[in-house]
């Protein structure tokens, strides 16, 4: 089942006189339960593509159709909305929050994502996810104390708690030895599947490829 | 969740180095300024602790008091028709001790009112700071123009004019001593608008005192201290929340990638900076308000609790506007920007 559609997407960036063709025209449709990895050389337009689809950048042209809406025509506070209940995000560094403890990272996101939960409820929910993604252990830690990969796990963990429709990771793995990189890729793979999310990922290593369900390659800002 | 408290719980060193420095500033605004209005106090506090109301002198007096002098059937006839107004003056003097030691006083000298104290002939009161020179209740004072002697018959708080102890006596010692045929100035306390008096000029409180030219000169310049310090604080204040804020823009910048509304980090910054100033205010002030108390007795130092109310709000307010600024440098952000510099 489709959820989420991109149309004939371009984006240029101008900068001075001189504007450069980024993306030229897209067309992609992403499938519940699966993971689609976009891989393609340096430059070839594929976290541009993440982006917008995210909704973290605007397209020139073109449709992003999530849930039959059509986000390029939608206002900030509206993408904000989507990004904050329907997407989860993983980016190559964990960007967690220096302050707030594992546990308290993911209360922060069932916050963002207005959850109906009660306290107790999220402090459960909190607790299932960190021992699906193996960091109980970790809940009262800051990112300060943990390894690569750990953090890497708490971000995916914060990621997906709030159940999102799609998530979007771009080159999660880049930051880790090859042993993290697998369990983490396994573990993407892994959630995508129980959890039934729709995984659009980025990535440059041909190792990683293995755990997608559909290969995108990129280049010069199409799909080939 | 309590952003705000978060970090300021793990990130305490950061937050306590804040803190200090804006309780410092703050101690330093509220000592200066303590100091400066103890000193404008200890120069005119006999007329700054008197009643709202109007300052009448010669119309001739060219705004001099010192070359005012009321006629006497003008002074009875506004007494008449004026229940609560006083006639009074003020002149710098000398007194001697039993040890021939001269105290510089101002000596003032009225008509019956409760705005002075009641002084009856051969009679002085005194100012307290004097009781420090050694003199007290019952000794006997001396000067050099007046043929008779003075009895200290009470000590009153706090009344200082020109930087001097006030002397009260009685208003035909004082004839004597000036060789003065009537009394320099006139005073009608708590009416809106100044009653018109043929030949004598009003002012107000404030008008009066700066009719003074010592007070007037000396409080211009301890305003301007106060008014740059607190420029100088304010802007501080301001900074230092922009700083703190600014270097938070990559953090920010991830919160509003995963969701997290603008307005959750404009309260987030501005819970910090009210708690911040806040505790750091009642500090200070509390810290001002017990150096008051063991201040050197002879050290002019005046801090009202309004003064420093508004000095805190005027504070709370500054604070405001910097976090605000740099709020808004953060509503600029892009998450996109935040997310490719990398870690944190």
């Amino acid at each position: 089942m489709t959820t989420f559609t991109i149309q004939d997407v371009t984006k240029s960036f101008t900068t001075g006189e001189v504007t450069e063709q980024v993306l030229n025209g897209i067309n992609l449709s992403l499938k519940k339960g699966e993971l689609t990895a976009l891989v393609g050389a340096s430059g070839s337009g594929k976290s541009t593509l993440l982006t917008i689809a995210a909704g973290l950048q605007r397209a020139s042209n073109g449709q992003v159709q999530f849930e039959g809406s059509n986000m390029t025509a939608m206002t900030q506070e509206e993408i904000r909305k989507i990004r904050a209940s329907k997407f989860g995000f993983v980016f190559q560094s964990a960007h967690l929050v220096p302050f707030l403890t594992v546990e308290d990272q993911l209360m922060l996101m069932l916050d963002v994502s207005e959850s109906k939960m009660s306290k107790r409820e999220q402090k459960e929910e909190v607790a299932k996810i960190l021992k699906l993604v193996e960091m109980n252990h970790r809940k009262d830690a800051y990112p300060a104390s943990l390894s690569g990969g750990e953090k890497q796990r708490v971000a995916i963990a914060r990621a997906i708690i709030h159940k999102p429709k799609i998530l979007f990771a771009d080159e999660p793995t880049a930051s880790l030895d090859s042993k993290r990189s697998r369990d983490v890729m396994t573990l993407i793979r892994d959630l995508t599947k129980t959890l039934n999310i729709t995984t659009l990922m980025v990535t440059h290593d041909e190792e990683m490829l293995s755990y997608a369900d559909h290969i995108i390659t990129m280049k010069d800002g199409l799909i080939v | 969740m309590n952003m705000a408290w978060k970090e300021m719980k793990k990130s305490k060193a950061k937050f306590i180095i804040l803190g200090s420095i804006i309780f410092l500033v703050s101690f330093l605004t509220f000592i200066v300024s303590g100091l400066a209005n103890g000193l404008s106090q200890d120069n005119a506090a006999l007329i700054k602790d008197m009643p709202q109301g109007h300052f009448y002198m010669n119309t001739d007096a060219k705004q001099t008091y010192n070359l005012s002098q009321i006629d006497p059937k003008v002074q009875d006839q506004v007494l008449q028709e004026n229940k609560d107004a006083a006639a009074f003056s003020i002149q710098m003097g000398f007194v001697n001790d039993a040890e021939e030691k001269q105290h510089t006083v101002a000596f003032v000298t009225s008509t019956d009112s409760p705005l002075f104290e009641k002084v009856g002939p051969g009679e002085i009161v005194l100012d307290r700071s004097l009781e420090k020179d050694g003199i007290k209740v019952g000794d006997v004072l001396t000067n050099n123009q007046f043929s008779g002697e003075f009895k200290v018959v009470k000590f009153v708080e706090q009344k200082k004019y020109s930087h001097a102890p006030v002397a009260y006596i009685n208003m035909d010692n004082y004839k004597e001593i000036y060789r003065a045929k009537g009394l320099q100035l006139m005073f009608i306390p708590g009416q809106d608008t100044a009653p018109s008096i043929t030949g004598l000029q009003s002012f107000s409180n404030n008008e009066f005192l700066n009719t003074i030219s010592s007070y007037k000169a000396e409080n211009m310049s301890l305003n301007m201290i106060i008014w740059f310090l607190i420029a100088i604080s304010g802007l501080l204040f301001a900074i230092f929340f922009y700083m703190m804020n600014v270097q938070k823009i990559g953090l920010y910048g991830i919160l509003k990638a995963i969701g997290v509304k603008t307005g959750t980090l404009f309260r987030m910054m501005w819970a910090q900076m009210f708690f911040i100033t806040i505790t750091a205010l009642v500090l200070s002030v509390a810290l001002s308000l017990g150096f008051n108390m063991i201040a050197p007795k002879g050290m002019p130092f005046s801090l009202t609790i309004e003064g420093t109310m508004l000095l805190s709000i005027l504070f709370l307010v500054i604070g405001f506007i910097g976090a605000t600024l740099s709020g808004l440098q953060i509503r600029k952000v892009e998450p996109l920007q935040a997310i490719q510099q990398g870690d944190m």
